[in-house]
C-alpha cells in the first residue's frame, strides 16, 4: 500500500523533489504515506456511510450532499495537514532533523509548504473517493438513495 | 365462507350512519365472522336530500379507490358493492346504484300518489271516500311533495314505502342473497321515512314470498338499529322537533308489539341522546337537509360491527341492546368510549386521520424532495424509483378520488366535533406537532411528520406495495397503512394516558 500511495503523491501529484529527498524518504519509510492514504480512503468512507445509512433526514437535497462533500474535504485536509506536519517536523530521522535545522539547506522553507499541499491533494482525493462511495452506497440507502442525483 | 351483509339505510339517518360506516371501513375497520362484502342500500324518496347525496358520493369514492388498490389489507380492506354489481356481475361504479328507486315520487304530491282526486265525495253511494281519507291525512299531507320525503310523517311513509318491495331493485336484492348472508336495517324512529320504513321492510323480509330466495331471507339473521331523538331543529314548522319524543314513544310501543315481541329481528339496537343536543338548521328535506355528522351515527356504525361479531350467539329471541359510553361528558374523547369500542376504532381512526392530514399538511414538504416521492433517481434499478411522484399527486385519479374522499373524512370528523355531544378525540395539528394529534396522549420523541416520511422511505420499494397501471392507488394506500401504524406504535401514541 505504501508504494501505491507513494506513487500517487510523488508521481501523480508530482510532489517529489530529489533535492529534498530526505523528507520523502522519511515519509515513505515511517509509513506516513500509509497514514495519508488511509485518511483519504477512510474519512469519506465513514462520513458517507453516515450520510447514507445513519442520517435519517427524509428531505435531503443535492446541496446537503455537496455540503457533506465539502465537510469531508475539510476534515480530510485538516487531518492530512496534521499527519504530514507531524511526519516531517517530528520525525526520528536524525538526518532530516539536521537538515531542517540547517537554514542554508532550504529544507525548512520547503518543508513548510508541504503539509498544505498534502492537505489539498488529499482533500481532492477524498472528494473523488466520496463521489465514488456515493454512487455505490446510494444503491443500498433507504432514505438518501436519490442523492447526489 | 364468504358472507355478505346487506345494510338498509332508511331516510336521512340511514344515509348518515352509512356514511359513518364507510369512514370506519376506509380507516381499516373490518367486519368479523367472514363478512367480506358490505352492500349498502339506501331507501329514501327524497332523492335530492343533501345527506343522501353526500353518502352516495362517499360510497362511490370508496369503491373507486378500493378498485384501484391491489388486495387491500388495511385502509379500504372491506369490500363494498352494490346490488346491481352483484346481480349483473358488473364492476361499473355508479352512486345511483346505492339507492333503491321508488316509483312515482319524483314530481307528485302525496294526494296525487294515492289518487285522492279520483276518490268520491259521496260516501253513501261509493266504495271509496275522500272524507275518510281526510281523517287519516291532513290537507298539508295531501299537498305535500313526495320528492322531499315525508317531512316527519310516518303515516305517509307507510303508504309510499310499501311499494318498494315490488321494485326491480328489490328483486335483484333477493336474487343475490345467499346462505349465511345477513341483513341490517338502520332507521330513525322520530322522523317520517325511517319510522315507517323499518316495520314495512321487516314485514317483507320475513314474510314476502314473492321475493327471490325468500326462504333464505326469511330465515336470515336480521339486525337493526333504531334511532331515538338525538338532535333538535332551530325552527318549528312542518317538522317540529318538539314532537320527536312523543312520536318516538308511540313508535316504540308499536315496534315493541309488532317487532320485538314477535321476534322479527335477531338483534335490535336502540340509540339516542336526550338533553345535550344541538339545534340543527331547519330543513324539511331536499338539498338543504345536510345535517352535520354526529357521534351517534358513528356509534350506530359500531352497532353493525357488534351485530356481525356476535352473530353466532344470536338466538331466535330478539336481543335488545343499547349503546353507552363510559363517561357522561359533553366532549367525548377516545378514553370515554368503552374498551371494546376503543379497540375497534382508536387505531384505525387515528391512522386514517394521520394519513389524511399528512396529505394536506405534510406532503408539500416531501413532494419531489423525499426519496419516496421521487421517480427520477439515477443509477438505481427501475423498481427502486417511486410510483408516488409529482405526476401521481397531480393525476386526476388522486385528486377526484383520494383527495375528495379525504376531504369528506376530515369534514366528517370536524362535524362530529362541532356537534353535541362533541366527539373530539383529536387536536388540531400542524407540521411540527402532527403526532400530538390524540388528545390526552403526549407520545414520545419528535412530533413532526418527519417520522412518516422516514417510514415511507423505508417502505417504498417493498414489492407487495407496488402499484400497477390498473391499480394506481395500491402504493399510496398500502404504504400509509403501514407507515402510520409503525409511527403510532414507535411513538407510543395508541396508549391512553389520561382522559381529557
Amino acid at each position: 500500500m505504501n508504494d501505491i500511495f507513494a506513487i500517487i503523491y510523488e508521481t501523480l501529484f508530482g510532489l517529489y523533489e530529489s533535492q529534498f529527498s530526505l523528507i520523502f524518504d522519511t515519509l515513505y519509510e515511517n509509513g506516513g504515506y500509509n497514514l495519508l492514504g488511509l485518511t483519504f480512503i477512510l474519512i469519506p468512507l465513514i462520513m458517507f456511510a453516515a450520510f447514507y445509512f445513519l442520517w435519517k433526514y427524509p428531505y435531503g437535497k443535492f446541496w446537503h450532499w455537496l455540503l457533506w462533500l465539502i465537510i469531508v474535504f475539510l476534515i480530510t485536509g485538516g487531518i492530512s495537514w496534521g499527519i504530514s506536519n507531524n511526519e516531517i517536523f517530528l520525525s526520528n530521522n536524525q538526518a532530516l532533523i539536521d537538515a531542517l535545522a540547517d537554514p542554508e539547506s532550504g529544507y525548512e522553507e520547503y518543508a513548510n509548504t508541504l503539509p498544505i499541499k498534502y492537505a489539498l491533494f488529499n482533500g481532492l482525493l477524498s472528494i473523488a473517493a466520496g463521489f465514488i462511495y456515493s454512487l455505490i452506497m446510494k444503491q443500498f440507502s433507504k432514505i438518501q438513495i436519490h442523492l447526489p442525483f | 365462507m364468504a358472507r355478505k351483509l346487506y345494510i338498509f339505510g332508511i331516510g336521512g339517518t340511514g344515509s348518515r350512519v352509512l356514511k359513518a360506516l364507510t369512514m370506519l371501513l376506509a380507516s381499516g375497520c373490518k367486519l368479523k365472522n367472514d363478512f367480506d362484502t358490505v352492500i349498502p342500500i339506501i331507501i329514501d324518496p327524497d332523492t335530492s336530500n343533501g345527506d343522501l347525496n353526500r353518502t352516495k358520493d362517499i360510497l362511490k369514492l370508496y369503491q373507486e379507490i378500493r378498485n384501484q388498490v391491489n388486495e387491500p389489507n388495511d385502509f379500504f380492506s372491506q369490500e363494498i358493492k352494490t346490488v346491481n354489481e352483484l346481480a349483473n356481475k358488473s364492476s361499473v361504479v355508479n352512486s345511483d346504484y346505492f339507492q333503491f328507486s321508488l316509483n312515482d315520487v319524483d314530481q307528485s304530491t302525496f294526494g296525487q300518489y294515492i289518487g285522492f282526486n279520483t276518490l268520491n265525495d259521496d260516501y253513501k253511494n261509493s266504495k271509496d271516500d275522500k272524507n275518510f281519507t281526510r281523517l287519516l291525512y291532513s290537507e298539508k299531507n295531501l299537498n305535500s311533495n313526495l320528492n322531499v320525503g315525508f317531512k316527519g310523517n310516518p303515516n305517509m311513509g307507510a303508504i309510499v314505502l310499501n311499494q318498494f318491495t315490488d321494485s326491480e331493485d328489490f328483486k335483484r336484492f333477493g336474487q343475490t342473497f345467499s346462505d349465511g348472508d345477513a341483513i341490517f336495517i338502520v332507521n330513525s324512529i322520530f322522523g317520517g321515512t325511517g319510522a315507517a320504513g323499518f316495520p314495512l321492510l321487516l314485514k317483507n323480509l320475513r314474510g314476502n314470498s314473492d321475493i327471490p330466495n325468500s326462504a333464505k331471507i326469511k330465515e336470515a339473521q336480521i339486525g337493526g338499529i333504531t334511532y331515538l331523538p338525538y338532535f333538535a331543529l332551530n325552527k318549528k314548522d312542518e317538522v317540529n322537533s318538539d314532537s320527536f319524543e312523543d312520536k318516538a314513544k308511540i313508535a316504540i310501543d308499536y315496534y315493541n308489539r309488532t317487532i320485538i315481541k314477535q321476534n322479527k329481528v335477531n338483534s335490535l339496537y336502540f340509540i339516542g341522546n336526550k338533553g345535550n343536543t344541538k339545534h340543527l338548521e331547519y330543513a324539511v328535506g331536499g338539498k338543504e337537509q345536510k345535517n352535520n355528522a354526529h357521534f351517534l351515527e358513528m356509534a350506530g356504525a359500531l352497532a353493525i360491527f357488534d351485530f356481525c361479531e356476535n352473530i353466532v350467539q344470536t338466538t331466535n329471541e330478539t336481543q335488545v341492546k343499547e349503546f353507552g359510553i363510559e363517561n357522561d361528558t359533553g366532549t367525548i374523547l377516545f378514553g370515554d368510549l368503552n374498551l371494546n369500542n376503543q379497540k375497534e376504532i382508536v387505531k384505525p381512526l387515528t391512522k386514517y386521520k394521520l394519513f389524511a392530514e399528512y396529505l394536506n399538511i405534510g406532503l408539500p414538504k416531501a413532494l419531489n424532495t423525499s426519496r419516496w416521492t421521487k421517480s427520477n433517481i439515477w443509477l438505481v434499478k427501475r423498481n427502486e424509483n417511486s410510483f408516488l411522484d409529482e405526476q401521481y399527486f397531480k393525476s386526476s385519479e388522486y385528486k377526484i378520488q383520494i383527495d375528495a374522499f379525504n376531504k369528506h373524512f376530515i369534514e366528517w370528523l370536524y362535524e362530529m366535533e362541532d356537534n353535541k355531544p362533541a366527539f373530539s378525540p383529536f387536536n388540531k395539528i400542524n407540521w411540527e406537532d402532527a403526532l400530538s394529534l390524540i388528545k390526552g396522549n403526549k407520545g414520545k420523541g419528535n412530533k413532526s411528520f418527519k417520522s412518516i416520511d422516514i417510514e415511507n422511505c423505508k417502505l417504498i420499494t417493498a414489492i407487495d406495495l407496488r402499484s400497477t397501471l390498473d391499480k394506481k392507488h395500491t402504493t399510496l394506500i398500502k404504504i400509509f397503512g403501514k407507515s402510520t401504524e409503525e409511527v403510532l406504535s414507535k411513538k407510543n401514541l395508541l396508549k391512553q394516558e389520561q382522559n381529557g
